[in-house]
């Protein structure tokens, strides 16, 4: 039968994000350029990674998504996020384990829009020539979060070595996966929120993945031991996180607890 | 029309010591019984890795002991992997030509290249070169088969002058297929005079313009082997029962089921920016069409589920498209009883398929399009 999700929510949920849905809360992003590296993940329990309303993948991957803008209307930004593989139902999704921001503006928008479980982080991209390397850090002159960690450490060091162009067409992000908590009859009650994201691409480039470090505990799950490279690619883009359409329901198969909240 | 089963040979958790037996027991009886009512294939699929969905990894084997149970039925072996890293095509073959002797000259080889990240990363195979292994592999597969002794110096693939041995029972050769999954590859099938095998039922419209496409790439192929095999074959679920509710109920059991658990499949698309898989293929047109397991309103149009009426219009309607036959997936993680799927399988034998066969038992409208090669034409 499918393999379905067992992660146990209850500890999460009470540092889960308060969303607010709106359903003009469109954000949009120009000249974003994104990091995606993939690894499978060795887990003897792979159902316990995603929660029940989610199906695990096989194999699972971890992916690991940087966005950053030099410009918004936020000012510059870069967004680092672990997500991994999963399924709604049939569907490709990716489940957001957590996310590390350098913009507490525009982190607090996408945690009240969106449901991002975020928290600080220094967050470096930098294309070269022959590479693109990105760095995520604790950061400095606050206490870091999560697995007691020092400022300034490094939490995730990534990179996509010798890229090719492909087209845009080859490169997917599948919907995030939030687990959020909405207000429902003056109660704050967990629910996973579905973001669906735009995208028209100016580039697309792929290349080899390199994996220098990953702290599992500084984001929020110790058993995300990486195994095999899967892929990396790097993208130059504009892109649009759309208002929030479904919700789903996190300890129930989201075929059955999938609640549209917006037409639009 | 023609008409032959898919055996997919998926095994449900929980696993007992007992699990897989029973499963290919239950496969093979459907063998038997399919023989015996007249089915014109069976197929035996390769998958390597993929738990619970496929533990028909050698398929060949398995078709041996089928062969050697039944009389008539075409012996399927397809959809075999062209895939270096998961065997020679010296071995793909012998085994074939193996099997053909076994069966009395029954063999059909399907071919392909994999479409998921499990069981390409397995093999260390990568997805960019599949494409090229594949069309290696079947240009030098029906020469392995016809020359006494073979050599190659390719691109993917090299060996000195050998015998490559046994030779098929079929002269020249067996017939040739191509799994058909992602755009545009009814066209490479079509250019090499390779029979269409498709995996991917998809809607009408984009069926209809798949098959004159191939129609009209194939009336100037360039065979690879010595004759060109013409035929379009679908893929798409049989329930077949008198009593619509069920049949269509017990249907969208095996659909859904198949859609839930090839979803949970990575394919090599999902994962890696590749040309060489432009489409995700099979899996995820299936899942669109299925829908949630149970919402019948939901299945793809044209599914040969329900009253043997219901299933004959399904087909007729597929055959309007211009496909030759249809292969079925009739059942699927054991979801529903053996003796249902037994008894739908006589009952479409019986109602359905005469609908679509003349008195001697042949395909309606139309005999083996099997077409001699041109002169000098592909082998050489």
């Amino acid at each position: 039968m499918p393999l379905a999700g067992s992660l146990d929510i209850r500890p999460l949920v009470p540092g889960s994000p308060e969303v607010v849905l709106d359903d003009d809360r469109v954000l949009r992003l120009n000249e974003v350029d994104i990091l995606q590296v993939l690894y499978e993940v060795r887990v003897a329990d792979r159902e316990s990674l995603v929660p029940p309303a989610l199906n695990p993948t096989i194999p699972p991957v971890v992916s690991f998504l940087i966005y950053r803008a030099k410009e918004s209307e936020f000012g510059p930004f870069a967004l680092a996020q672990v997500r991994l593989t999963a399924r709604s139902g049939v569907r490709p999704r990716a489940y957001l384990v957590s996310a590390r921001c350098d913009n507490p503006e525009l982190s607090a928008l996408l945690a009240r829009s969106w449901g991002f479980r975020v928290t600080p982080g220094e967050v470096s991209l930098q294309r070269f020539h022959d590479r693109v390397d990105c760095t995520v850090s604790e950061p400095r002159g606050t206490v870091g979060n999560g697995g007691g960690s020092s400022p300034g450490r490094s939490i995730l060091e990534v990179s996509l070595v010798d890229p090719v162009p492909v087209t845009g067409h080859d490169v997917q992000y599948p919907p995030g996966m939030h687990l959020a908590r909405l207000e429902r009859d003056g109660v704050w009650v967990p629910r996973i929120v579905q973001v669906d994201s735009e995208y028209e691409f100016r580039r697309a480039d792929r290349g080899r993945p390199s994996l220098n470090s990953f702290d599992p505990a500084a984001w929020g799950d110790d058993r995300l031991v990486t195994d095999i490279a899967v892929s990396a690619s790097f993208a130059a883009c504009d892109m649009t996180i759309a208002n929030v359409r479904y919700i789903c329901n996190p300890d129930i198969p989201a075929a059955e607890g999938t609640e549209k909240v917006s037409d639009k | 029309m023609e008409f032959g089963l898919f055996m997919e040979l998926s095994v449900p958790r929980p696993w007992t010591p007992d699990s897989e037996r029973q499963v290919y027991e239950n496969a093979l009886e459907q063998v038997r019984l399919a023989d015996e009512l007249g089915f014109d294939y069976i197929w035996a699929v390769e998958h390597h890795f993929l738990e619970e969905y496929s533990h028909c990894s050698g398929p060949d084997i398995f078709l041996a002991a089928a062969a050697t149970m039944t009389k008539r039925i075409r012996v399927g072996h397809g959809v075999v992997a062209c895939v270096p890293q998961y065997q020679s095509p010296i071995r793909v073959a012998e085994r074939a030509a193996v099997l053909d002797i076994i069966s009395g000259g029954r063999l059909e080889l399907g071919t392909g290249r994999s479409a998921t990240w499990p069981e390409l990363s397995g093999f260390g195979a990568n997805p960019d070169d599949t494409k090229k292994t594949w069309d290696e592999f079947v240009r030098v597969i029906p020469k392995m088969w016809m020359q006494e002794r073979f050599a190659w110096n390719g691109r993917m693939f090299s060996m000195p002058e050998r015998a490559i041995l046994p030779k098929p029972l079929q002269k020249p050769h067996p017939p040739m297929w191509v799994a058909v999954t992602s755009p545009g590859t009814e066209i490479d099938a079509a250019d090499r005079g390779l029979g269409c095998l498709g995996l991917s039922p998809g809607g009408f419209a984009d069926s209809e313009k798949k098959v004159l496409n191939y129609r009209k790439h194939i009336e100037t192929c360039d065979p690879v082997g010595a004759f060109v095999n013409d035929k379009v074959l679908t893929v798409n679920f049989l329930s077949c029962c008198e009593d619509a509710d069920l049949g269509r109920r017990n249907g969208l059991k095996v659909a859904s089921m198949f859609s839930y658990m090839a979803a949970q499949l990575l394919s090599a698309k999902e994962v890696l920016p590749t040309h060489s898989y432009p489409s995700e293929g099979l899996l995820p047109a299936l899942r669109r069409e299925s829908g949630s397991p149970g919402d019948a309103a939901k299945a793809f149009k044209g599914v040969t589920m329900g009253t043997p009426d219901d299933v004959y219009e399904a087909i007729a309607a597929w055959e309007n498209v211009g496909f030759d036959g249809i292969n079925f997936i009739h059942q699927f993680m054991e979801v529903v009883p053996q003796q249902y799927v037994l008894d739908s399988m006589r009952l479409f034998a019986e109602e359905v398929m005469p609908r679509f066969k003349t008195r001697d038992g042949t395909a309606r409208g139309g005999a083996s399009r099997r077409v001699p090669a041109t002169a000098g034409a592909g082998m050489s």
